[in-house]
């Protein structure tokens, strides 16, 4: 069903890889009603191809969240189609191949960092011996191995953070998504950890991030495309794409062509 | 009696923020020495224990000197001195029925325990159930334990039984309202992550709701320790075993009809004794559980 639906032509389009079975993430006249009358979103046509790193910025109450608990399954779409893996959203969060970052590091306070890491393996019902080793290897990727046995208040907002993204890569997923992880850090925390992510989503590309932000500069850095969306009902108002290699360095942060994508990226917020 | 237990369970009702009503409810020389763990011994002496000790010692002088003066009889209202002797006397008697009664209310609190946070996840799971059941549990904490007595007694029997049920009673209700306020106060986030890593509804009630509920259930096991405490002693009042086993409800009624005034209030300071006795025991189990991680227990 979803091959002739994501088909036609889309602005969401990415660079030609043809197969369908590349695209993660399709969205088709997607619209959302909530219950109380509110439309959140309306007509958003998106696609999420494998190894892309998609940022989505627009004016608060735009609906970004909305899209996100959607292609979660957390909330019903009103109207369109959504495939997420190939599958309706609900079946695709049964395949243990989408994880997710909130704003806040959501840590239990009483689980050990290796417990609060390995806790999406725990629910599946994985070998505690097996849990242990790829809790390790997280932890080693975020740089936190020497606090496996340390409870969450112990740490600081960042390695909070850091944490929870641990837990996210846990399963090695193939679609991550990641809605404001950044926003209550400090700039310095916040252009560190956009390396490491960077660095972690470069050594394989492997898996597609959704990224929401509020900061342009951080969409620009981190992505492949930014999504520019308009205010509420919100739609997709421009796809900016970001055609830096990787890996990107502070070198990019400070270069002309940064300057270009964010100066950009802005007139189609304004728009 | 009856009022006590309503206004008590009040606080969990309205409020719904469980920090706060566990710090009122900590006792002051438990939350001190939390605070001041870090400074020496002595020092905490001085500052803390010192000044409730010399009150209670200027009152207690007080008390004698003022009785003594004024030469009331000790069957009116006993001194300090008169007190001590009539416990000392009764040594035996006292200890038994400090023994009986600890036993009923250790028993009751413990069922109230089990059953009020048993019966709340079984609420907890669904909505439906809770909304069909909770409005009776509520109508019925609030009909007064005096007036159900007689009717446990006739059911269970005098004795043991209906005074455990009746010590069951009066502390099950805060444990369940506790409980069933913590259990719904997951965090919405939290229950997102395990509804999107395919937890299932044990997993979360195991992994998330219940640990994130222990605050609430151990605030709801701190107003119930003492109430059970309370309820054992209705109970004997009511239900009471005569002879050699009574507790100190029995006993106060006993020295009370014998105009044995010092010690009626050897037993009444009994109870007391008990009860702040056994809310310390909870309140440090309280801050064992939730010291590594809990607001409540680390800024207490
Ligand atoms: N459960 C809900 N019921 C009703 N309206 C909702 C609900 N959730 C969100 N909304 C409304 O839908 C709109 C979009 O909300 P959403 O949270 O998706 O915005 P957002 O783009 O993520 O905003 P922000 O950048 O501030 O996080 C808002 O106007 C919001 O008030
Ligand atoms: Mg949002």
């Amino acid at each position: 069903m979803n091959s002739t639906m994501l088909a036609g032509s889309s602005p969401g389009m990415p660079a030609p890889s043809g197969e369908p079975s590349g695209i993660l993430v399709g969205m088709q006249n997607i619209g959302k009603t909530y219950p109380n009358g509110t439309i959140a979103v309306q007509n958003v046509n998106l696609l999420a191809g494998e190894r892309e790193f998609l940022c989505f910025v627009g004016p608060s109450g735009c609906g970004k969240s909305t899209i996100f608990n959607m292609i979660a399954g957390l909330t019903d779409h009103t109207s369109g189609e959504l495939a997420v893996l190939g599958t309706t959203p609900k079946d695709a969060r049964k395949q243990n191949e989408i994880a997710f970052v909130f704003q806040e590091h959501t840590l239990l306070p009483w689980s050990k960092l290796i417990d609060n890491v390995t806790m999406p393996l725990t629910l599946r019902g994985v070998s505690k011996k097996e849990r242990i080793q790829e809790g390790e290897r997280v932890l080693e990727l975020v740089g936190l191995k020497d606090y496996m046995k340390v409870l969450p208040r112990q740490l600081s907002g960042g390695m909070k953070m850091r944490v929870s993204i641990a837990r996210a890569l846990i399963s090695r997923p193939k679609l991550l998504l990641m809605d404001e992880p950044f926003g209550a850090l400090d700039e310095i925390t916040r252009q560190t950890l956009q390396d490491e992510l960077l660095n972690i989503w470069c050594s394989d590309r492997k898996m597609t991030v959704l990224f929401i932000t509020h900061n342009v500069f951080e969409a620009v850095y981190l992505s492949t495309r930014v999504v520019v969306m308009t205010p509420r009902p919100g739609k997709v108002a421009d796809i900016v794409d970001i055609e830096a290699p990787f890996p990107r360095t502070d070198d990019f942060r400070s270069s002309p062509e940064f300057g270009g994508y964010v100066h950009a990226v802005n007139e189609s917020l304004k728009h | 009696m009856e009022k006590l237990v309503v206004s008590v369970n009040g606080i969990p009702e309205q409020g719904g923020v469980e920090a706060t009503s566990v710090q009122k409810l900590e006792p002051a020389p438990q939350k001190r020495k939390a605070g001041a763990s870090s400074g020496s011994p002595l020092r905490k002496f001085a500052t803390h224990i010192a000044p409730p000790l010399i009150v209670l010692i200027l009152f207690l002088g007080f008390w004698e000197l003022a009785i003594r003066l004024a030469d009331v009889k000790p069957y009116l209202f006993p001194k300090p001195s008169d007190i001590v002797k009539a416990a000392a006397e009764n040594g035996h008697n006292l200890l038994v029925s400090v023994r009986t009664t600890i036993v009923e209310a250790v028993l009751g609190f413990a069922f109230s325990v089990i059953l009020g946070v048993a019966f709340a996840i079984v609420l907890a799971l669904s909505k439906t159930v809770e909304r069909s059941v909770y409005p009776y549990a509520i109508i019925l904490q609030t009909i007064p334990i005096v007036a159900v007595a007689p009717i446990i007694v006739i059911w269970f029997g005098a004795g043991m039984n209906a005074i455990v049920m009746i010590a069951f009673l009066i502390a099950f209700f805060p444990i369940l309202s506790n409980t069933l306020i913590g259990l719904n106060s997951t965090e919405a986030n939290m229950k997102n992550l395990f509804y999107l890593y395919n937890a299932t509804k044990w997993q979360t009630i195991w992994k998330l709701r219940i640990p994130a509920a222990l605050p609430y259930i151990l605030a709801g096991m701190k107003i119930s320790c003492s109430l059970s405490v309370v309820g054992a002693i209705v109970g004997e009042y009511i239900a009471g075993i005569g002879g050699l086993q009574g507790g100190l409800g029995y006993a106060i009624t006993v020295a009370s009809t014998r105009l044995q005034t010092a010690y009626l209030f050897a037993c009444g300071l009994s109870a007391a004794v008990m009860g702040i006795v056994f809310f310390l025991l909870i309140n440090a189990l309280s801050n064992r559980l939730l010291r590594s991680w809990h607001d409540s227990a680390i800024n207490g």
